[in-house]
Formats: structure tokens, sequence, C-alpha cells
């Protein structure tokens, strides 16, 4: 007992010299990558050489639970002191008074026009400041497997009609056992897959979250969704629980002939399949399309110490080179022009989706209602519609409801 | 100094009585302030924040509104089928968990080669994590991989493979399936524990005197570990009915609603909601609940077992 407390004492006083001798300031980062092995040691290591006198300790919060957490600590005055963050947790967190608007310095910052157009225009807060600086983007497109395709002699589907008729045909029992072996479409049934449910339903004509929802056109939308369940069968039976995991997993497996998922998967399933795997925009539906602008960006928080150093941290993380080596790690694109044209991580077929798939890329609407649609209301609604428990049109009015429609 | 001395010496045999009454609570008060602490404060605060609205992403707005949370939680379906499925779950789970410890402290009370072995294993449901029994099971049920599929399907008892937890007719019974696995040792260790505190000799008498096997379990067994069932039952009641951890990891309380407990449902609200005010009002109704059962347990259960 006394060698331990001895080891501690000692431990804690060399931590102690160690922060003293180095480090006027320390920037207390949250962040979520999936893959462990990632270079933020590096980032910081960079940072900290080019910055001294900042210290930077950055922290993985698993992905399940990174806004409980990040909500929670906000209110318990245990915040982080610049973090990752999407889109659709800004209404809310500019609610609780929790960010710091970066306009004054973004307006000094040389790294501005070196991002790609437009980003910071769609990252702005509600109130018009600026809190998000974007560091990386992603668009949700379909993957397929154009070998199965090829057997049976169709075409990558552009339309729903076409999307449908393809499901059904990919679904099949293979080796004659009476069980089925392949499903035409994996989707996503659990929290994440509100994606795969907008590209079948808001692409119609006047139909979105905040407008039009409980429309014929948007009913019919969710009704597409539960018949490919119910009645084409061409979902796998556990598609209402499936999350990322069982999506992938299924297609890399050759459980599923295509799924809806964005770039961050295509080296993993490159991995898996090979060539045996392409990318085309997600189908039209209902005379229009949309698909998922997936973003993220860093802010400073209100409660941050040394807000300066937060931000010359997160802008760091902006930066050329730095933000293709973070890219490398969440296998996203990076935002800084310089760049995406030196880059290579991912095969060009699935670039090319992406830039495809962006003239139609929308986001989530900007009010505090989404996080619940995303986290509670759609995953919900959209079980009891595939189980039978509820009706489209019960879906489509509960989720206008929450978003005061 | 000196005053005090002498009063002490004079009173020495009524202060020496009042030291004994009060040493109990001395000894006891750190345990008291601690609990106090730590469980009856956010106690407080839970039924205080019950009776106002409370969001946590507006902290600012912290609103007396009286019983509203009460009455919009009794109009509210999701609380109505939550509760369905928290006495589902408890009615179910518990004497799952009693019948199958019982028998398996029966056999373990045998003698028999490897005894201590067995007794050994059979703890192991219990000792493991329920996130680590719940990711288990999520893999057994799994409709593409799973081995309780596969198996059904080789023994041909069905035709094609079930999505166990994906079905809202199965998902329920499935998470009860599991928690029944991982709760029966519980049972098994307590009752094994008052078989062994019989005397041999009652037994023998018994079988003296011409008692059948089944009229020995039921005369001297049964009444021999009643008082363990009792407090087992109880402990397990206030467990299984708070447990939600192993329906959260395994379902999240889908598909829909299907596996949503009162439990669960409050912490969703609070938690991922962030709606502090009504996941407190359902807490505390449940707490209310419970207590109801409680309190009717031991009262029917204390008379039956004096």
């Amino acid at each position: 007992m006394m060698k331990l407390t001895k080891i501690l004492g000692l431990a804690s006083a060399l931590a102690l010299s160690a922060g003293l001798a180095h480090a006027d300031s320390t920037v207390r980062f949250w962040y979520h990558f999936d893959n462990a092995d990632n270079p933020m040691d590096e980032l910081v290591a960079a940072f900290e050489e080019a910055n001294p006198g900042i210290k930077v300790e950055a922290e993985n919060v698993p992905w399940n639970s990174y806004y409980d957490q990040l909500y929670t600590a906000v209110i318990g005055g245990n915040a982080p002191d610049a973090a990752m963050v999407k889109m659709f947790a800004q209404p809310r967190l500019v609610e609780m008074g929790a960010l710091e608007p970066l306009d004054d310095w973004l307006a000094n910052w040389e790294g501005k026009d070196g991002l790609q157009d437009n980003l910071l225009d769609l990252t702005k807060g509600p109130d018009g400041k600026q809190y998000y600086l974007p560091v990386q983007y992603v668009v949700l497109y379909l993957y397929y497997r154009p070998s199965m395709f090829e057997e049976l002699g169709i075409e990558a589907p552009a339309t729903c009609d076409q999307f449908r008729e393809a499901a059904k045909a990919l679904t099949r029992d293979t080796d004659g056992d009476g069980q089925t072996d392949v499903y035409g479409f994996g989707f996503r049934g659990a929290k994440g897959g509100h994606d795969h449910w907008a590209s079948f339903t808001l692409g119609a004509e006047g139909v979105s979250l905040t407008n039009g929802l409980t429309s014929e056109a948007g009913v019919a939308g969710t009704q597409f969704v539960a018949d490919l369940f119910q009645k084409d069968g061409v979902f796998p039976p556990s598609a209402p629980n499936d999350g990322f995991q069982e999506i992938i997993g299924a297609f890399k497996a050759g459980k599923t002939a295509m799924t809806i998922h964005h770039i961050g998967s295509a080296n993993d399933m490159v991995e898996a399949l090979g060539d045996d795997v392409a990318a085309a925009p997600a189908p039209e539906c209902g005379g229009g399309r949309w698909t998922a602008f997936g973003d993220e960006s860093t802010a400073v928080l209100s409660s941050a110490e040394d807000k300066e150093a937060a931000w010359k941290w997160i802008s760091f993380l902006s930066s050329p080179e730095n933000n293709a080596k973070f890219n490398e790690a969440t296998g996203q694109l990076p935002v800084v022009k310089a760049d995406t044209e030196t880059w290579d991580l991912h095969p060009q077929r699935f670039v090319k989706a992406t830039v495809d798939s962006l003239p139609f890329a929308k986001m989530l609407p900007d009010s505090s209602a989404t996080a619940d649609f995303v986290n509670t209301a759609w995953p919900t609604a959209m079980q009891r519609v595939l189980t039978g428990e509820i009706t489209a049109e019960e879906m489509n009015a509960e989720i206008a409801e929450l978003f005061g429609g | 100094m000196t005053d005090a001395t002498r009063i002490q010496v004079s009173d020495s045999p009524s202060r020496a009585a009042l030291g004994r009454r009060v040493l109990p609570y001395a000894m006891l008060s750190p345990a008291v302030l601690v609990t106090l602490a730590i469980v009856f404060v956010p106690m407080l605060q839970t039924a205080w924040m019950s009776l106002h609205e409370y969001v946590l992403f507006r902290p600012n707005d912290f609103n007396w509104i009286g019983l509203e949370n009460f009455r919009t939680a009794l109009a509210d379906e999701v609380f109505w089928i939550s509760l369905r499925h928290t006495v589902i779950w408890m009615a179910t789970t518990i004497p799952a968990q009693l019948l199958l410890g019982l028998v398996t402290a029966l056999l373990l009370n045998q003698d028999f080669p490897w005894r201590p072995v067995a007794r050994a294993l059979i703890i192991i449901p219990w000792a493991l994590p329920s996130v680590v029994i719940a990711l288990m099971w999520v893999w057994i049920y799994d409709s593409n991989y799973g081995v309780a599929n596969e198996f059904l399907l080789r023994l041909g008892l069905i035709q094609k493979a079930i999505p166990w937890l994906a079905d809202p007719d199965t998902a329920l019974a499935s998470i009860i399936l599991t928690l029944t696995w991982q709760g029966f040792p519980f049972f098994a260790v307590m009752i094994l524990a008052g078989l062994q505190s019989i005397p041999r000799s009652y037994y023998e008498a018994a079988a003296i005197d011409g008692a059948s096997t089944w009229r020995q379990f039921w005369h001297i067994t049964l009444p021999g570990i009643s008082g363990v069932v009792v407090t087992a039952v109880l402990l397990r009641t206030i467990w299984v009915a708070n447990s939600f951890d192993v329906i959260f990891v395994m379902t999240g309380g889908g598909p829909g609603y299907s596996t949503h407990t009162l439990p669960l449902y409050a912490f969703v609200k609070a938690r991922t909601n962030l709606d502090f005010g009504y996941g407190s009002a359902i807490a505390v109704l449940f707490t209310l609940l419970l207590m109801a059962i409680v309190v009717f347990y031991l009262r029917r259960t204390g008379k039956a077992v004096s």
C-alpha cells in the first residue's frame, strides 16, 4: 500500500512538473473515430511542436453515446474546450449557449479561402453567426454488387421503380436449400437509418421534414419502404433492428446486393469485395432525388478556459495536410481544396459517386427537434411501420408533428 | 473539566446506558450519511424535477408545472405499453429464474463427482457483466449467423431463420430468456445455502415414518428454504424490475416500443431526449408502483412464512 501511494505520488509529481514545464494552457478536445488506430497522437504532437505553450488532451468518445455525453458535460459544467460536432446538434447547442462564435477569428484566418466552396455557408448557425468550422464531409450514395447485377442482366437503378424491380430480382435463394441467401437491399432500421428512408421519401416534389410530409406524396415514400419489407421481402428480416455494423457486415458478406452509405466505408468494402463493389447516386423517387450530406465540424465551446488556444487547435485540423491526415483516419473527404486535389485514399469511382450526388445532397432541418427525430422519433416510428404496428400515414403524421408541421 | 469528570462519575450508570443506546447510531451514521447523500438526495431531486418542466438543453427554463408531467404520462400511449411490458417482464422472469434456480439447487445438493466444479461453473452467468451477456445473446439470436436459428433449422423445428430480436412478437420473450439465464444462478446459490442448513435427521425421521420423497420435499425442504426464498425473490424483484441494461444493449427498446419497459422509457426520455422533467415523472411513478408491489409482497409472505 505504501509503495503504491509513493508511486502514485511520484507519478503525479512528474505529471505536474511535465505539465508546468511546457504548457501554459490545455485544450481538452473530444472526437469520435471508429478506428482506434488513428493519427490523433501525431496531429497533437505536430500541433504542440508548432504551438509551444499549448497542450492538447484529445479524447476519443464512443459514437453511440457521444451527444448524450456532450450535452451532459455541458450542463454539468465539465464540457471540453473544443469538440467534433455535427449539424443536427447545432440548434440545440446554440440554444444551450454552449458554443463560441468563430466569426472574428475566421475573418483573420488565412486558411479560410482554402476551404471548399459553400461549406461555411452550409454550416452557418441558426442566428447567422458561424459556430462551426468544417473538418470533413461525405455524401450518401448507393453501393451495389456489379457481379450480381451482371448475372441478372440488369443495370444500377436510377429511379425508385427500377430500384424495386432490381431489389426483387436480386433477392434470391442461390444454393437451392429453400432459404433466401441474398437480399436486394440492406435497410438500416435502427438509429441512423433515417437517411435511407429520406432518400425514398424526401425526394418527392414538395415533401420535406418540415413541410408536406403528410401529403399523398410524402406518405407514398414511407409506404414504399414498408412495401419493400413486408410485401416484397427484399430487406433481411432483421432490418428493423439493423444498424451500421449490420448493414455493412451483411453487404460485405454478400448477404445483401445493395445498401446506402458514404465513402467512409468504401475502403473497407474494397478490402472485402475487391472490384466487385460499385457506387451510384441514390435513385430518383417521386420525381426528385434526396441524399444526405454528412457533415462533421469542430467548434469551440463557450466554457473553454483558453478560447484562443482552442481556436488554434481546431483551425489547425482544417488546414492543408493536417486535414488530409485527419480524414485518412475517418475515411471521409477533406474540406481543404489543396488536400482534395492530392486525395488518393479512395478509389475514383466512390469519389465520383460522391461528387455526382452533391447537387441534390441536403441537410436535416435547422431545428432543435432534429436531434429527437434522429435519436428516437424516426427509429421507433420506422420500426413500428416495418413490423406493421402503425401505418405509413401515422408515422409521417408523428414526424410532421415533431417538426411542428 | 473537573466538573465534567465529577458529573460523569456520579451519573455513570445512566451514562453507560445512554452510551449503549447512542453507540449503534454513532456507528451507523457514516453509512447512513453516505446513503443519504448518494441515494436520498438524488431521489428527492428526482421527485422535485418531476414537478417541473425541465429540458436539459434549455437549462434556464425550470418551470413549476405541478402534476402536469404525471397527467401527460397517464395519457401517454408509450407509458401504458411500457407498463404492460414491465408487468410481463417481472411476472415471467422472476418465477422462471426461481424455478430454474430451485431445480439447479436440488441437483447440486445431491452427491456426485466433481460437484464443487459444477457449483463453481453455475455461477458464471451471474458473474458476467450484463453488457457482455447482452452482446453474446445478440449474436446467438442473430438471424443471419446466429447459433439459435442454425440449431432450430437443423432440428427441423423452424423452416426459415427467425429474426428473434427484430420481430415484435418474439423480441421481449427472447430478452426474458436471456435474463432468466443470467439470473437463475443467484437463486440456485441462495437456495443451495438454505438446503444445506436443513438437518439431515429430519429426512431420516421422515423416511422412518414412511414419507415419500415428494412429501419430504413438501413438508421438510420447502419450509426449510422458505425464508431464503422469500428474501431472494424480494431482492430479485427489485433488481429485475429496475434492470434495463440488457434490454438497452440488445434492442434499445425496439423494434418500435416492443421491448420498452418503464425504467428504459424513463432513461431514454431523460438521457436521450434530455427531457428530465418527464423522465423523472415516469421514474417516480414506477418507484411508487414497485413500492406497492414490495409492500404487498412483504405483507403476504411475512404472514405465510411466520
